[in-house]
């Protein structure tokens, strides 16, 4: 507010739309553990039909998942690249950020389709449904960040370039992507390694 | 009046909304206070069609095998009168309050983020029509061989399937046609009003507290609005993955609930209960902060063991998230848990009977005045009392299997959430209408008011005890002759009449005083908080000056000392005092700065309502018109500054980091 | 920025972090392969190996180890009640049935 002179504000000294970023993150750990937990109960089933063991392909996903977690890399320096006001670096590193994500969509898509081909559909059975739909939201997740990331990039290539403080915040946009990625370390384990 | 200066004009996809009265100032508002009057009376206008719906089961029970309503309309009656009361009246009706007073109370100027705040009620006004659009758009068909086959009325072509949603019965087997799914994506929609709302809550309590105003020092209303907060954010993502596996298995034809898949059907009672246990205290917890204002100032003392309540609020809070299973113990859930949230639900009494107490320790002794919202809070403390001890019956677990499905649990939800909630709402409605309107609402309609509906309510709910040991079943339109139900069953129906009288003199007042009520004094009530340490009706800029507080309830310690009985003392010139409060909040001395009003809020929240139907019809142009207003509204939102800039009259220092976004 | 804003860490400390994670992708990768060898042990591993790469992102990549505690009580609450629920209800109707 431009009236902080007169209004003193954050009595607790963290900023505030920091503040309700960060709230946004913990409900949504308790939108994946739903997901998630359905997943697991579904898992242990016992129920005939085609199971994701059949279909998945290890290498591949191990790939794709490695190159998101670098993706956190990226973003992390585009983030200090900023805080360093180096604009160039930081347009560099976002754009790196968003094509790594994109390399990732690129992958599930690729992988659904794969499944699909192998008679591992949307309704084939609970372990199918569960798969697609916790995959699949996790997804969108990083859909909405590549479209986040491409839109900070080019904010940034016009006028006066980036800000710490101001307008679609890099900070938050960064946050939101580390933790998709976080989700992204649980999901593997959890759904295709164990 | 003047101080606030006019915005440069600034181009965007729109140029600024600029009326500062008629429709377009209210749809593109971004004031808390005019957000939260809407919200009252959006949340009221559903209150009555709940109501409405209402009456039409009571009218069909009056009498044994009755025809007023089709088997099917009584269906679609009592889950729309469920899901309207529970989504769109007591929980908006509580975001109203808390939309209006939370700033007030902590000495803010707005909330933390006021185009989300404007984002959240127009998302809660697009979620509502749009469940409500089934009546003219939706179809309840019959299942297969279903005794509902014959006629499928306009009435009955809404969701059909109980405000809980049991799967598989309220899945496409048995719930047929597209009812069921305006069902569940209007919840989904309403859900993310609710989920952003408590986001800017938390934020406001925790960041936008004036100079002084401790955690240890804010009003038990403001408390119970974080505890609230909480509640939401916590236990909405949950309701919102279990409709969206819902709304597949309704759509894409997955199993997630139905066993012939692999699905699991008590699966989504856990998860429905997860969110709608949590939910029962986000209905009765603004009451209860309600109630705790109320009480000290007409009762002339202050609250009787502040803190106590306070943590009782966050216990009751945090064991609410540990009782969800006492809704199933009819369920196929094994002994064991059965046992536990037998448990967990006695446990639960302790912090609400801590309150209780509480509220008897603050009348104990005072000086009491029984005007119609005090007259409100006691009631509520009466009927809250017996609401919450048939609670307490059903965590005896075999009690609890004889009574599940019976009317008795209609009694006893209707004490919590009517007799409890909204009697605290109506308590609050009368005692922050002076707040509002600057006018004083009429005491003897007031009075007639709550009479009326005190008794119409026991009558209501009181018999539906006994009808419910005797063994009628909920959820059923039609008992016959030979159960002896028809006595009882014909007060209740007659109770039910009375309330809705009651609710008609409620009106006649509200809209009577609105205009025509003696205007309001300067902190009528003699009250404690310092939303009364300003004037009424609330001016736009709420305080002039950020106020310094200096102990918990400090407009009262401002105007009362104590003498050495420790009783309060009127200090030499609080008079005066008032009349300088009064004088200095009308005219800040300080030019001010007020959020600039948008179009964007309204175009996001507009967008949603076309996914859902996107969803419903398979249709992708629906899609991409909700895509679209998504978009323009995101975008247009993320280029916009919270205010525009001034031209100033004077020179205005340069502000290194503005923080205009949010 | 609040005054108690620690300095984060410079890129060269990144990069060091991101080798960590990428090694410990590795294992994990490499532990679902030698299951056969591991047997029972590696659920467990690949667990704790999962909840390490978590940690390292949370605190250093999302700097929640340079943030005010408030924040860190928001997230770790979030994550405690999500655990404490989630398994009830995953002990429940995985094993109600045996009771």
């Amino acid at each position: 507010m431009s009236d902080a002179h007169a209004y003193p504000h954050e009595p607790t000294g963290v900023e505030t739309r920091k503040l309700g970023f960060w709230v946004f993150l913990s409900t949504e750990i308790l939108f994946f553990g739903t997901l998630i937990t359905t997943f697991l109960i579904f898992k242990g089933r016992d129920f005939p039909g085609i199971k994701l063991t059949d279909v998945y392909d290890i290498p591949f996903t191990s790939v794709s998942s490695f190159v998101l977690l670098m993706s956190s890399l990226t973003m992390v320096l585009a983030h200090n690249a900023l805080e360093t006001n180096d604009q160039e670096k930081t347009r560099v590193w976002l754009l790196a950020t968003a094509m790594l994500g994109a390399v990732f969509l690129a992958g599930q898509i690729y992988e659904f389709t794969e499944f699909y081909h192998k008679g591992f559909e949307l309704s084939t059975n609970i372990f199918s449904s569960t798969f697609y739909v916790l995959t699949g939201f996790h997804g969108l997740h990083v859909f909405i960040g590549v479209v986040l990331l491409l839109a900070l990039w080019g904010i940034g290539q016009r006028q006066k370039g980036l800000s710490l403080n101001e307008g679609m915040n890099l900070e938050f946009i960064a946050l939101y992507w580390h933790f998709v990625d976080i989700v992204w370390i649980v999901l593997f384990t959890v759904v295709y390694l164990i | 009046m003047t101080k606030i200066i006019e915005p440069k004009k600034q181009r965007n996809i729109f140029s600024r909304p600029s009326s500062e009265e008629g429709v377009w100032s209210w749809i593109t508002t971004v004031d808390h206070k005019r957000i939260g009057i809407m919200y009252g009376y959006a949340a009221f206008f559903f209150l009555l069609v709940g109501g409405l719906e209402a009456l039409l089961l009571r009218i069909q029970l009056s009498q044994p095998d009755n025809n007023f309503l089709s088997a099917a309309e009584y269906n679609a009656m009592f889950t729309m009168h469920g899901t309207t009361m529970i989504f769109l009246a007591i929980m908006p009706i509580s975001a109203a309050f808390f939309n209006y007073l939370l700033p007030l109370q902590i000495g803010a100027r707005d909330v933390a983020f006021p185009r989300l705040n404007a984002l959240s009620f127009w998302i809660f006004i697009a979620g509502g029509l749009f469940l409500y659009s089934t009546f003219l758009f939706g179809t309840a068909g019959a299942p297969e061989g279903g005794y509902l086959a014959e006629e499928v009325s306009r009435l009955a072509s809404a969701p059909n399937g109980g405000w809980f949603g049991y799967q598989p019965n309220a899945g496409l087997k048995y719930s047929p046609g597209t009812a069921m799914d305006y069902w569940a994506i209007g919840l989904q929609i309403l859900g993310i009003a609710s989920l952003v709302s408590a986001f800017n809550f938390i934020t406001t309590i925790l960041n936008m507290r004036t100079k002084g105003m401790r955690l240890m020092r804010m009003p038990v209303f403001t408390w119970m609005t974080f505890a609230v907060s909480f509640l939401l954010a916590f236990s909405l993502p949950i309701i919102a993955i279990a409709l969206f596996f819902v709304t597949f298995d309704r759509q894409f034809g997955t199993t997630f609930f139905l066993t012939e898949g692999g699905g699991d059907p008590v699966l989504w009672q856990h998860l429905f209960w997860l969110f709608g246990h949590p939910e029962v205290y986000i209905l009765i917890l603004p009451a209860f902060g309600i109630v705790s204002e109320v009480l000290p100032t007409f009762s002339r003392k202050p609250l009787f063991g502040y803190p106590a309540i306070v943590f009782a609020g966050f216990g009751i809070a945090f064991i609410g998230f540990g009782v969800w299973a006492h809704h199933m113990f009819a369920s196929a859930i094994s002994p064991v848990a059965q046992a536990g949230f037998g448990l967990s639900t006695m446990i639960i009494a302790v912090p609400t009977g801590v309150k209780i107490f509480n509220w008897l320790g603050t009348i104990w002794g005072g000086r009491l005045t029984l005007n119609t919202p005090m007259l409100f809070a006691l009631g509520f403390i009466g009927m809250f009392v017996i609401g919450g001890l048939s609670g307490v019956t059903h965590s005896v677990v075999p009690a609890d299997t004889q009574q599940t499905d019976t009317y008795y649990i209609v009694a006893h939800f209707h004490y919590v959430l009517f007799g409890g909630a909204l009697f605290g709402i109506f308590s609050g409605l009368y005692f922050w209408f002076p707040k509002v309107w600057g006018r004083m609402y009429n005491e003897t309609m007031g009075k007639i008011h709550f009479w009326l509906m005190i008794i119409g309510f026991n009558l209501t709910f009181g018999p539906m005890h006994w009808l419910g040991l005797q063994g009628q079943v909920r959820r059923t339109w039609v008992y016959a002759e030979e159960t002896n139900l028809g006595f009882w069953n014909l007060i209740v129906t007659i109770g039910a009449f009375i309330l809705a009288i009651a609710t008609l003199v409620f009106m006649a007042n509200w809209i009577y005083s609105r205009r025509k009520g003696e205007v309001a004094p300067f902190d009528p009530w003699d009250a404690r908080t310092i939303e009364w340490s300003i004037p009424s009706p609330t001016p736009v800029w709420n305080f002039s000056n950020a106020p310094e507080v200096k102990s918990l309830d400090d407009f009262w310690h401002q105007k009362y000392g104590e003498d050495e009985d420790g009783r309060a003392v009127r200090r030499e010139g609080t008079d005066e005092l008032l009349l300088q409060l009064e004088e200095e909040g009308l005219n800040p001395k300080e030019e001010i700065h007020l959020p600039s009003p948008s179009y964007f809020p309204v175009i996001m929240a507009f967008g949603l309502p076309f996914l859902g139907y996107a969803i419903i019809y398979k249709s992708i142009p629906l899609a991409l018109i909700g895509v679209i207003m998504l978009l323009i509204g995101g975008f247009g939102w993320g280029t916009e500054p919270l205010e525009e800039e001034f031209e100033s009259s004077e020179e205005e220092p340069e502000s290194g980091e503005s923080k205009n976004y949010e | 920025m609040s005054e108690t804003h620690k300095e984060h860490p410079s890129p060269t400390k990144y990069v060091q972090i991101a080798i960590v994670l990428a090694i410990l992708t590795a294992i994990e990768v490499a532990l679902y392969y030698t299951e056969d060898i591991v047997g029972a042990l590696a659920p467990p591993l690949l667990i704790i190996l999962a909840v390490g790469k978590f940690v390292i992102v949370v605190g250093w990549f999302m700097h929640l180890r340079y943030e005010n505690s408030l924040v860190n009580k928001f997230f770790a609450g979030g994550m405690i009640l999500a655990l404490i629920l989630f398994a009830i209800v995953m002990i429940e109707r995985a094993v109600g049935n045996f009771f």
